[in-house]
């Protein structure tokens, strides 16, 4: 599946602008962004439910939607499923009636559709339900049902619209496996979307990142992992998030540091070249809270930080600091010796670190 | 319960009574004197009882009003029948497909409901009699038809506005036309509204005198007309215009009892989730 130049414009509200993506065969892409950014404009699109203002849309080689060459197939022509955040299911239909709709609307024989149901059915483990009505069923059971209306006539494509946000954490974490083992075992190609990075980063062969309706990056997720594009994916894609301080190159000696107001850091010698592109002089340091290691003591090119608060979560501790005004997670082993209210050295992994350009928010290095 | 409590409920529960007694007390009178002789309702008062009980003016009635029930019975039954339909459909696309204008054209729609019957009168019977169609129940079915397209229109935009896109959505993708999604998920999804909305339309078109009284005429006149008839001109037959009128009553009055608890729950559906 193809996306070039996708825009779509709710009266003066840009949802989508300018939205360039390639899909594979079989791949499982996932479309990720904060509320409000466009990610379900763009899958609406693609099911056809919405026509966009401008740009393409193909499946294989077939456009299906063209605004410009007034070309625009149906949802019905188009042969995707798409899964809804509420579910969609039918209320005064049985779950075999669900799962056997789109069946039915295309005219297959009766026992033709009993065997497909019935198969579906046991390949989600929902057997025993078929004679309820949604009503009777609980989230999870629902969630499966709607996934066995979407699988059971074997679509090219899924859509798949924050599938699991009506679900509670557990079960959320339990359906997330399931998906990833579906489409595995399936190996329909997927667009997936979710505000979720946690759901993102696991499910997801590709994962791109909508800010505003712009798209800000797209890489598998170990990619988007370690090296963020810029400030807004490092900021959104890992829990806790992507530590940032705001400061400014200053040369001394020959060497390259970056002035954090009250510290200085000393970048390595390869960053040089990369970071001297900077518009201006102010740039951001970005490291992740689980490249970190806190000192009690001076330590050299380390920032000191005012310890705030500990967290103690079992296997781990978030330990939350100030650097000047800005706050700082740093993920340590519990046994740290540290005091709430203490000074504390944060020590960088130089490999891990990323520096921004303060202006554009692109990476530098 | 204190005793500031129980005389409040008390003193509430006289007044209730009173009023059921006063609200009652025309259809008391309206049966009683039904089943009077001629010379007893002169000699008693309306709310006495029939010192000798005769079926004879109900008789008299059926005998006036047997046919003009069965007509107004046919236009009543076809224009709720297709006001309720039209209704339906208007109200499905008003309120699952935008296009351009359609604000408005509900707008439209909803002004209809506001325009008085007077003031389509002479243009109605002009139009109709050019149609061919003066003194023809299916003038009537026409009329109120279309008179109750807005009414209906208006309840079922509201209702489906209830009924979450992503279902028609989900229809969609899965292959389902506009007309297929009708049948199949909106129309199932609508009996309580159908059962409201054919019980409004039933009654006022049924109770309707003026375009029944304009458009038909002769021994096609419906029952309203014929019941109003009966007073005759220089003396009025109370017991037999009594028992009409409650021939007249009996059908709404079915309606209502049979489809009752259906309106209860189309009234009140939308109002609460789940």
């Amino acid at each position: 599946m193809i996306i070039k130049n996708l825009t779509k414009k709710y009266g003066e509200v840009q949802a989508v602008k300018d939205l360039n993506l390639n899909i594979e065969d079989k791949e499982f892409v996932v479309l990720l962004g904060p509320s409000g950014c466009g990610k379900t404009t763009a899958l609406l699109c693609i099911a056809g439910l919405l026509i966009p203002d401008k740009g393409e849309i193909r499946f294989d080689d077939k456009v299906v939607t063209n605004p410009e060459r007034g070309v625009y197939l149906r949802p019905q022509e188009r042969g995707v499923a798409m899964v809804f955040q509420d579910y969609a299911l039918y209320p005064h239909m049985t779950v075999f009636k669900n799962i056997a709709f789109p069946l039915e609307v295309r005219g297959i024989s009766k026992s033709e559709i009993e065997k497909k149901v019935k198969k579906t059915a046991e390949l989600l483990g929902i057997s025993q339900l078929l004679g309820r009505k949604p009503k009777q069923l609980s989230g999870g059971q629902r969630q499966r049902v709607a996934l066995g209306r979407a699988i059971v006539r074997e679509p090219k494509i899924f859509l798949m619209d924050e599938p699991l946000a009506n679900l509670d954490a557990k079960l959320r974490v339990f359906m997330r496996v399931e998906l990833k083992k579906l489409h595995q075992r399936l190996g329909t190609t997927t667009v997936y979307v979710t505000h979720d990075q946690v759901e993102a980063m696991s499910l997801g062969d590709n994962v791109a990142v909508l800010k505003d309706g712009v798209l800000q990056q797209v890489s598998t997720p170990a990619e988007l992992y370690e090296t963020p594009k810029n400030t807004f994916v490092a900021g959104f894609i890992g829990s806790p998030p992507m530590n940032m301080l705001e400061g400014n190159l200053v040369e001394k000696d020959g060497q390259l540091m970056i002035d954090l107001g009250g510290n200085t850091f000393e970048l390595p010698p390869q960053m040089r070249e990369s970071v001297k592109q900077a518009e201006g002089s102010s740039v951001t340091l970005g490291f992740r809270p689980e490249h970190t290691t806190l000192a009690g003591k001076r330590k050299e090119n380390a920032i000191e930080a005012k310890v705030e608060m500990i967290e103690a979560i079992g296997r781990e501790a978030h330990v939350h600091l100030t650097v000047g005004n800005y706050p700082v997670v740093a993920v340590t082993s519990p046994a740290e010796d540290l005091t709430v209210g203490k000074i504390a050295w944060i020590v960088l992994e130089k490999e891990k670190i990323h520096v921004f350009d303060g202006k554009s928010g692109k990476i530098l290095a | 319960m204190n005793t500031r409590v129980v005389v409040t409920r008390i003193v509430l529960y006289i007044l209730l009574i009173f009023f059921v007694f006063v609200f009652l007390l025309p259809f008391w009178a309206c049966i009683v004197t039904s089943l009077k002789t001629d010379a007893d309702v002169f000699t008693t008062t309306p709310i006495e009882l029939p010192p000798s009980p005769t079926m004879a003016p109900w008789m008299r009635a059926l005998n006036a009003l047997g046919r003009p029930l069965e007509i107004s019975f046919a236009f009543t039954a076809f224009a709720t029948i297709f006001s309720c339909l039209i209704g339906s459909i208007n109200g499905y696309v008003f309120s699952k497909m935008k296009f351009r204008g359609s604000n408005i054209l509900f707008l439209f729609f909803s002004i209809g409901i506001f325009i008085p019957y007077q003031c389509v009168l002479i243009p109605l019977v002009l139009t109709m009699a050019r149609l061919g169609l003066y003194n023809n129940v299916v003038a009537l079915i026409l009329t109120h038809t279309v008179y109750g397209i807005p009414i209906c229109t208006l309840l079922f935009r509201n209702f489906y506005k209830e009924v979450p896109n992503s279902l028609v959505m989900a229809a969609k993708t899965e292959g389902a036309g506009t007309w297929r999604i009708y049948r199949s998920i909106i129309l199932p999804l609508s009996v309580s509204m159908f059962v409201v909305a054919a019980v409004l339309q039933f009654t006022s078109i049924w109770n309707d005198f003026l375009f029944g009284l304009v458009l038909l005429s002769g021994s096609n006149l419906p029952a309203s007309v014929v019941l109003a008839n009966l007073k005759g001109t220089t003396t009025v037959s109370w017991n037999t215009l009594m028992a009409g009128s409650v021939w007249f009553a009996l059908p709404v009055v079915i309606v209502y009892l049979v489809l009752g608890r259906y309106l209860i729950r189309g009234y009140m559906a939308g109002a609460v989730k789940g």
